[in-house]
């Protein structure tokens, strides 16, 4: 073809193209309005909130969704578009954790459950009516002559209430509750020290000395929300911190001094520390010298005085134990030990309170699964339903479990997504989110919840009570009540007074009363029990630890794909599995980074997984989050039914293949960069007053805005990177994308070992630079210094030469290397006050402008400045710490300037001369961290 | 031969030329309503303000479309057989919102907040023309971003990129 042809041909084509996208715009876009207002008035463009509960962990935190009212596919609906917790919540306070952030994504996922699924004659699961899945169940009921059985995850308030009502009246065996993590252990001790079996909740903000053995209180422990809370609270008290583990835990490393002992030995230290500590009571425990204790624990001697010295010599410590320390054969003795020095101390009046204890009333053990497995395996089972709980884990048990499911005559799975053991069931009821039905909830003694929906059901979904209610229905031809919601409020009316039920409404909790019941401690039994301690043989050679998640929980969440895109902050690794081994133990075999490893007991291969080297991780110990591990290795105990997490006698071998893991940080260590300078250097050379500069100086006139990030309160729990993700339309890019360094994060969490055994989270986000290296690059003249401070990127004058990226020394620029492809139903979850941007274009952090927008809209209304605090970027709300503050730096009485002004304070880089507006405040140290 | 390509070329020319101009009178052009709704009727002879139906244009980001019920408030009764009136009582009865078809466009990394304009006290007609006039609703402003800003320089509104950009 010739060049002139060509040309022509061009021409014309994009002359019709321009024609086509042009002429399609002009009325087009439909404006729908309301066919009647609705009773709950909404102010185009403006939010409105409804607080309910977070369905996402036992925990139960309270919610406040943020809705707005959006037109897609010509339906005027409301939508949630973020979640944060409710201010003043008695258990999360303002705060939601990374989980609950992302229970949204969860909400518009495109592989939920969509319509009922029934089995078919050859064995496909194809969509049914509910109609028709109901008739299923009732017959089955009917003809069976079976015992049918109903097991659910933890399931409290009126919906329990309701199974119970279901179970009785259709003649079903509701089994015990069954979750992964039951802390059947603590409540066995508790059952043994104070004939209380149940799990208590915590303050810690109190204390002023924190001794936590194994408890990871910050990323799955009873409610790790308030947990940090609370530990904010205390840090700015001056409380101390002590943690012992065996392995590296995201809690251990915020502790100020982190010992380490050696897997499974905590009983030895407990019989040490009940010694020292509980005073001369306890002449049965066996004695094994200080030497034994020494030896066997790994601590040095030094370290067991340091702890009992700080024990002793504080006015209200607090001991908490948990999953690590609980979950190895002696878990129990540790438990009832540590549960003796607690009540020897005094710390059931302080601290741990058992009048408010965790609702695991009904919740079972692995006990109860095998009771379940042998039912099956004995042909007698009838219906099975099984609501919310997929009860195949990492034991044998479930494994036989599995086997056997198909001998029940039938299997009703209630689920939101496709059970992981869905060829086993014969019918799939799908789930309504919570944020699309109506419940409550009582997580813990003397606290209600309601759950209630904010949108419309996205799919032909139920919510469980419906479903149930419905069953009963279409059995006896009359309605128990008309639906789910009716059935809740008549109880919520029997059983609360109505100014309660109004309250729970409006602000999402009430709390009632709460009979306070005395401790008594059963001497009887405690002395039986410390009579029967015998000392361990502690395990040899390798030892594999199985941890809870921060970010899958038990598991749970591993399919929603925000969780895998945010980076694990022990290691930033994103969306892939791995197992954890130490330096030392690589260098041993000769293992690197992402070779895949195949470890064995004795001669049994459990699990093959590409490593990762932990700093500070023992050379003898394996670690493995439990979700990870795709075996039935794990072992129960039989003293309480909870899940053994050790595995001893392993061999590790390399298999040869590679997987290259996609991990965010070029280094887990400063290298000596500095990025963190130690000590903080205030006054010291980097800072240099009256810089000379080609550019004017910025002139401002009412606002200029900054941030301030406290390193001593961030704990790493990359709540807010979850957070921002959601607030701004980031878009969510996958494995083959983070391998090529084309992350979108606008926050991310850097986790930095340091060589004296302490470790820092910081935070990095665009850092707002006075002086922006990205600005002077740019030919489009894209990144520019808005008049308030910000650096702020123009999207439509972005042509995407990525010279800004390559010149920004805090590697915080984001590019858009496709169209994110927002799939219904995810683009209804998107932020209309943010727009999701197109391929080709530089983003970033904007400290959440639209939220600034809004404060100075707001303020400019009542005609006044914006106010400190006023205006919270998305990261900031949900840090459970308050380890971010963000304002106006201009007003002196502003939090933001008192931190600017700390004596702790830094900034990244600041020898560049960039003059970020972002400033760090520097870890306290303290004579604990210099020698641990 | 070269005669006939340059013919060719002309050709190619012009109808671009009239393909452009078919684009622009669309542009300019009301696009068609579900309802032939008159401006000039309900607020010329029935004397009704802006606000009467779009009643968050001073709170609000968007000034509202009034809902199907606030319409039918005065069209139960009035001018009931008349055939637009007809078609409003089929939606109304049907519990089908109007899909009114949108005039005035603007990207999705606009923003454009109706009530801070309002509250300076700018007229509607500044940007929508005299709709008491108007039968058919067409764009009578460009809405390009040189149109805002010189509005903006004009009256010392501030003109940096995010007070609009989002």
């Amino acid at each position: 073809m010739q060049r002139r042809d060509f040309i022509k041909i061009l021409g014309l084509a994009s002359g019709a193209s321009l024609m086509n996208s042009c002429g399609a715009k002009k009325g087009a876009e439909k404006l729908i309005p309301h066919v009647i207002p609705p009773e709950i008035e909404i102010i185009p463009g403006q939010a409105i909130y409804f607080n309910t509960t977070c369905t996402e962990c036992p925990a139960n935190c309270g919610v406040s969704a943020k809705v707005v009212e959006k037109t897609i596919d010509q339906q005027l609906e409301r939508y949630p578009v973020k979640l944060d917790g409710i201010k003043n919540h008695p258990v999360n306070d303002g705060k939601l954790c990374i989980r609950g952030q992302s229970s949204l994504t969860r909400l518009y996922d495109p592989e939920r459950l969509k319509s009922p699924l029934m089995k078919d004659e050859n064995g496909e699961m194809v969509e049914c009516t509910w109609d028709d899945a109901f008739t299923r169940i009732l017959e089955a009921l009917k003809n069976s002559d079976k015992k049918h059985a109903y097991i659910s995850s933890r399931t409290t308030g009126t919906l329990s209430s309701l199974i119970d009502t279901f179970c009785n009246r259709l003649n079903i065996q509701r089994l015990k509750e069954f979750e992964i993590f039951s802390y059947a252990t603590l409540r066995e001790a508790h059952k043994v020290l104070f004939d209380r079996y149940e799990v208590p909740s915590y303050s810690i903000d109190e204390a002023d000395f924190l001794l936590t053995i194994g408890a990871d209180i910050f990323e799955t422990h009873g409610n790790p929300v308030s947990h940090m809370i609370q530990y904010a609270k205390a840090r700015k008290k001056g409380m101390k911190w002590t943690h012992v583990e065996p392995h590296v835990s995201l809690t251990g490393l915020q502790a100020d001094q982190r010992m380490v002992l050696n897997p499974e030995s905590e009983l030895y230290l407990l019989l040490y520390l009940a010694r020292q500590l509980a005073g001369n009571r306890l002449t049965q425990l066996p004695d094994p010298g200080l030497d034994r204790v020494v030896q066997s624990t790994g601590l040095t001697e030094e370290q067991l005085k340091d702890i009992t010295t700080a024990f002793q010599n504080a006015s209200r410590p607090l001991l908490l134990i948990g999953e690590i320390a609980t979950s190895s054969e002696h878990g129990l003795e540790v438990a009832v030990l540590s549960g003796l020095i607690q009540w020897t101390s005094g710390m059931m009046e302080r601290g741990i309170d058992f009048n408010h204890s965790l609702n695991y009333d009904s919740v079972g053990t692995f006990r109860d699964l095998k009771a379940l497995a042998w039912q099956l395996q004995n042909q007698d089972m009838g219906v099975l339903f099984m609501s919310k709980v997929d009860p195949v884990d990492k034991h044998p048990i479930s494994f036989y479990l599995k086997e056997n499911l198909s001998a029940a005559d039938l299997v009703v799975g209630l689920s939101d997504f496709m059970p992981v053991l869905s060829d086993d069931y014969d019918i799939i009821l799908p789930l309504s989110h919570s944020l699309e039905s109506w419940g409550d909830a009582e997580t813990r003694k003397g606290m209600r919840t309601i759950v209630q929906p904010v949108l419309e059901p996205l799919h032909n979904t139920l919510c469980e009570g419906d479903i149930l209610l419905k069953i009963l229905e279409k059995r006896s031809g009359r309605a128990l009540a008309p639906n789910f919601q009716e059935y809740l409020f008549a109880r919520l009316k029997r059983t609360l007074s109505n100014d309660k039920v109004e309250a729970l409404l409006d602000q999402g909790y009430v709390e009632t009363s709460t009979p306070v019941g005395k401790l008594n401690l059963n001497l009887r039994s405690v002395r039986r029990f410390l009579r029967d301690i015998t000392l361990p043989q502690l395990p040899e050679g390798m030892v594999l630890i199985a941890t809870p998640s921060l970010k899958s929980f038990d598991g749970r969440s591993r399919q929603l794909e925000l969780l895998n895109e945010i980076p694990d902050p022990l290691t930033t690794i994103t969306h892939d599995d791995w197992v954890s081994i130490s330096e030392g133990a690589a260098k041993e075999r000769g293992i690197k980074e992402g070779n895949v490893i195949s470890i064995a007991v004795g001669d049994k291969r459990i699990m093959e997984l590409p490593v990762k080297i932990q700093p500070f991780l023992s050379d003898h110990v394996v670690m493995v989050q439990r979700h990870m591990l795709d075996t039935f290795a794990l072992s129960i105990s039989d003293k309480t039914g909870d899940s053994i997490n050790y595995l001893s006698r392993l061999t590790m071998q390399k298999t040869g293949s590679n997987v290259d893991l996609a991990i965010m940080a070029g280094s887990l260590s400063q290298e000596g960069r500095g990025v963190i300078p130690n000590p903080a250097h205030h006054d010291a050379h980097h800072h240099v007053e009256g810089r000379k500069s080609l550019y004017p100086e910025h002139a401002h006139e009412n606002y200029r805005w900054a941030m301030a990030i406290d390193l001593d309160l961030c704990v790493g729990c990359s709540a807010c990177v979850a957070a921002c993700y959601i607030e701004n339309n980031i878009g969510v890019v996958g494995k083959e994308e983070h391998l090529k360094g084309r992350e979108m994060s606008w926050i991310r969490i850097e986790p930095y070992y340091e060589e004296d055994g302490t470790a820092h989270f910081l935070p990095m986000m665009c850092q707002h630079c006075d002086y922006a290296p990205c600005e002077a690059v740019c030919p489009a003249y894209a990144p520019y210094h808005n008049p308030e401070g910000l650096n702020v990127q123009v999207y439509n004058r972005c042509i995407g030469t990525r010279y800004c990226s390559n010149n920004c020394p805090y590697k915080v620029r984001r590019f858009n290397w496709k169209t994110h492809e927002w799939t219904d139903p995810q683009n209804r979850g998107l932020n209309p006050e943010m727009w999701a941007r197109p391929k080709g274009v530089m983003e970033k952090c904007t400290f959440c402008i639209q939220r600034i927008r809004f404060a100075k809209d707001k303020a400019k209304d009542e005609n006044r400045l914006v106010r400190d605090g006023e205006v919270v970027p998305a990261c900031a709300q949900a840090c459970p710490t308050n380890a971010i503050v963000f304002g106006n730096i201009m007003d002196k009485e502003s939090e933001v300037y008192k931190w600017a002004h700390s004596d702790r304070v830094f900034r990244v880089s600041e020898h560049l001369g960039t003059e970020p507006s972002v400033y760090y405040l520097q870890r306290k140290r303290d004579d604990h961290s210099d020698h641990a | 031969m070269k005669k006939l390509l340059i013919t060719g070329y002309f050709l190619i020319f012009i109808l671009i030329i009239v393909l452009l101009g078919g684009l622009w009178s669309s542009y300019r052009d009301a696009p068609d309503q579900p309802i032939a709704f008159s401006h000039k009727k309900h607020l010329t002879y029935v004397g009704l303000e802006c606000d009467h139906c779009h009643q968050y244009a001073e709170v609000g980001l968007q000034p509202g479309i009034p809902a199907v019920s606030v319409c039918m408030d005065c069209h139960e009764a009035v001018a009931t057989d008349s055939p637009e009136i007809i078609k409003l009582t089929g939606y109304w009865n049907r519990k089908e919102p109007v899909p009114w078809a949108g005039v005035y466009y603007l990207p999705q990394h606009v923003l454009f907040t109706h009530k801070r304009h309002i509250k300076k006290g700018i007229d509607c007609s500044e940007c929508h023309g005299d709709m008491k006039v108007v039968e058919k609703v067409r764009q009578v402003r460009s809405l390009r971003m040189g149109w805002c800003v010189t509005c903006h320089r004009e009256n010392n509104a501030p003109v940096d990129c995010w007070t609009c950009h989002k």
